[in-house]
């Protein structure tokens, strides 16, 4: 907390929203399900324990998926947890492949056989103990509604047909993504899918319309937007890795290998090719806004919302940042927390999405060859955000929105404002003690 | 064979309308058109085309050039340029257009396509923030082009099924491109000035450049789907007719700069105030010392308004989508410079 505060110093609304955010994380609704005691007196073990590795599992993602709707929340918990079993075979490179690709391509199989379970990973694999444990998912998997069940092996079953393939394929293992159609493949298979499915829980949930599951378009680019915009932050982490996801298409274009772009000689082309990536990133945008406008339930919104808000945030950050290439680069957690705490409707986050669009047109640069290209990529942006917010605000006449932008406030001003109120109170005080300013200053000169 | 005429087809966008269908001659799977120009005098000289030349403002020269051309079609550009006075604008915009249309009466023409302006929408003091032809004139215009313009408009689509004529109107928005004397050419000269480095305003206010050849495009189209069909509604109406790629204001004179190896350092960022307010004072300096004024509260407001529209009507209704992306056109505009006078490039 006293780190947050402190890089938020000269952000005093994010300070505000902090302190806000403290306050109200300690006293009412606990970001776990599982300390609210009275509501799962009642539960089974299995469910419970399922809970239990959502918490252990995941970080950001656990937090909003506790706040939905009761039903929604356990289908889209176990949705997680079929998944993240998943990923843990993909991922941990100890197991041999002969061995992970069966599992791989009978996952959905397997998430439909009692009391598998599997003990073969590595002992430095995180997450190991969800896939030993695994008949508790299964269980709780089995009870669930067959709307939900059906949504979760479709994904299920493409997701892990999609890695098999992935595991198997040699170029991609050793020479990372080639062109920008399989740079947006594999962001489909990891993360397009993901969206897919959630959309397809909530239309099934009833909670949202029919539509919001059909039109997958926009479904994807919610995910494809997301993990566009990690993989552009994770540069270095994913390359210390020795994992390559930029695609070699864009990359070539300014650096005869990938890992030349940290090369401090290389800067110009490295930012170069970082705006490259942000501008392929940014196309998925106009759809991620089109998609959260359809969103009818709030907690649904708030799940959406959250994660695209600050990955709009975070590519504002990256754009010509050169930092990436040196260190990993983070929001600052007073701007997530004012972030989350605005992202409660659909006109508030178009304004966000504004404002961050508004930062990357002013870090534009002439010199960048792609700058016309991002100039246009954030003026399609803006046009979205105008007619959203148009066909939103004749639609919500009758039911006012409510704006929670009592604190928009801009951050300068507030900040002037601390600065006087802190000149005139030190030279109030001052003049209660009948210290003058001479004195101040001669103390310091002459006597330090 | 198709008679079309073009009046003002000498003009910056007639031209390159007249362009356009010569372009379609050549190609065998195109339809061919008997070409003529009218215009106040000849500045191409085709083989292929015939001249009339004469003044829209006397009944007679126009009358006459459409009988002789034998047009069913016309598509009518003709315009005064910007900073003249009002009387031209009103007998040429306005009094010329009801000549054209008395005159399509008179010799049976069938369709008839007018070049309108995006500008016509705007009050000179509000945004036009993604904007559709669902938006009203407004009660004061502008300028007195902008005032005409409007008028003729209205003129040229009532007229839309009477007589047999069919007509409709076209609405660009910032036209640029090659040959053009305006919008690029402005540009240049600020940098050759050396006052790429000022800013005025934030930079947020989106703006609707148009490469010619797009609008140019729009005509033909205009008048290809003009028909007598009444499920295709293209008689009567008007469209606007953009790129479709709003940018910032500046990133405009920022990317033209650039093809010519010009970065600003830095940039003088001044709020649309204090722009307002120095360019008081240069009006008065200028107007003092009799230079030619080039910043002016005009300009300042300009370069510090949105103007943007929603072209979905004429993506539908037309069938248009832009031949040449922003970035091309640019380009394109920007080496037509070059060749025109070498000591720009480098």
């Amino acid at each position: 907390m006293a780190k947050a505060l402190i890089d938020s110093a000269f952000h005093p609304t994010e300070i505000i929203a902090l302190i806000q955010y403290k306050f109200t994380q300690s006293s009412s609704s606990s970001s776990s399900v599982l300390t609210r005691k009275e509501k799962i007196a009642c539960w089974r073990k299995s469910k419970i324990r399922c809970y239990e590795f959502l918490n252990l599992t995941s970080r950001s993602f656990a937090v909003v998926i506790q706040e939905l709707n009761e039903e929604l929340r356990d289908a889209v918990c176990l949705f997680y947890l079929v998944l993240r079993g998943l990923d843990t075979i993909e991922d941990d490179m100890t197991i041999p492949i002969e061995k992970k690709l069966p599992i791989l391509r009978d996952w959905e199989k397997i998430i439909a056989t009692d009391g598998w379970n599997f003990t073969e990973n590595g002992p430095d694999e995180k997450d190991r103990q969800l896939l030993v444990e695994y008949p508790v998912v299964i269980e709780e998997l089995e009870k669930l509604d067959t709307v939900y069940k059906e949504v979760i092996f479709d994904i299920a079953k493409r997701m892990s047909n999609g890695m098999a393939d992935y595991a198997t394929n040699a170029a991609h293992n050793e020479y990372g993504v080639n062109t920008i159609k399989d740079y947006d493949e594999y962001c489909f298979y990891v993360a397009g899918l993901v969206g897919l499915g959630l959309s397809n829980l909530f239309s099934a949930s009833g909670l949202e319309s029919p539509e919001v599951g059909k039109n997958t378009k926009l479904s994807i680019s919610m995910g494809l937007f997301l993990q566009k915009t990690n993989i552009i932050r994770d540069y270095l982490e994913d390359l210390n890795e020795n994992r390559r996801f930029w695609p070699k298409e864009i990359w070539s274009k300014y650096a005869s290998n990938l890992s030349d772009l940290k090369d401090p000689d290389h800067k110009k082309q490295a930012i170069d090719c970082l705006s490259n990536m942000c501008l392929d990133a940014l196309q998925h945008v106009p759809d991620c806004l089109v998609y959260m406008g359809n969103i009818r339930d709030q907690k649904i919104f708030n799940f959406c919302a959250i994660p695209q808000v600050m990955a709009i945030a975070t590519l504002a950050l990256v754009f010509k940042n050169y930092n990436i290439y040196l260190r990993n680069v983070k929001i600052r957690k007073g701007e997530t927390v004012k972030l989350i705490q605005k992202a409660t409707n659909i006109l508030n986050v178009i304004d966000i999405f504004r404002h961050y669009t508004q930062v990357i047109i002013t870090k534009n640069d002439s010199r960048d060859p792609n700058f016309l290209k991002i100039s246009i990529a954030c003026g399609q942006i803006k046009q979205w955000c105008q007619t959203l917010e148009a066909s939103h605000k004749l639609s919500s006449k009758s039911k006012a929105f409510n704006k929670t932008s009592e604190l928009n406030l801009f951050d300068a001003q507030l900040f002037i404002l601390f600065v006087l109120l802190l000149l005139a109170t030190t030279g109030w005080a001052m003049h209660l003690w009948g210290i003058h300013w001479e004195q101040v200053v001669n103390h310091l000169i002459f006597f330090n | 064979m198709n008679h079309v005429l073009v009046i003002g087809g000498d003009g910056f966008l007639g031209r390159w309308i007249v362009e356009l269908l010569l372009r379609r001659n050549s190609d065998p799977n195109q339809p061919n058109y008997a070409i003529s120009i009218f215009d106040l005098q000849q500045r191409y000289f085709d083989e292929s085309l015939t001249y009339y030349t004469g003044n829209l403002t006397q009944y007679e020269d126009i009358n006459l050039a459409i009988a002789k051309s034998r047009a069913k079609t016309l598509i009518h550009t003709a315009s005064p340029p910007h900073g003249l006075n009002s009387k031209i604008y009103w007998d040429v915009n306005v009094g010329g257009t009801k000549n054209v249309l008395k005159a399509c009466v008179e010799n049976g023409v069938e369709k008839l396509v007018f070049t309108s302006s995006a500008g016509v929408l705007y009050d000179g003091i509000s945004d036009l923030v993604n904007v559709d032809e669902t938006a009203s004139f407004p009660k004061v215009f502008h300028d007195d082009y902008h005032e005409t313009k409007a008028e003729a408009e209205k003129i040229v689509l009532a007229a839309n099924r009477q007589n047999g004529l069919l007509t409709c109107a076209i609405r660009p928005s910032a036209i640029f491109g090659p040959r053009d004397q305006q919008l690029a050419a402005g540009m240049i000269k600020v940098m050759e000035r050396g006052q790429t480095k000022f800013q005025i305003g934030d930079n947020f206010n989106l703006f609707d450049f148009t490469y010619v050849e797009n609008v140019a495009y729009a005509h033909l189209l205009a008048m290809d789907k003009l028909s007598s069909d009444p499920d295709i509604k293209v008689g009567g109406e008007a469209f606007l007719i953009t790129n479709g790629t709003p940018i910032p204001f500046w990133d405009m004179p920022r990317f033209i700069w650039s093809q010519f190896n010009h970065y600003p350092p830095y940039y003088i960022k001044m709020s649309r105030t204090a722009g307002l307010a120095l360019a008081y004072c240069a009006e008065w300096a200028c107007y003092l010392l009799n230079r030619e004024q080039g910043f002016t509260r005009y300009r300042v407001k300009y370069a510090c308004s949105s103007r943007y529209f929603n072209i979905n009507k004429s993506k539908t209704i037309l069938g248009y989508s832009p031949p040449v992306d922003l970035e091309e056109g640019i380009k394109r505009t920007c080496e037509h410079l070059v060749q025109q006078n070498p000591k720009n490039g480098k």
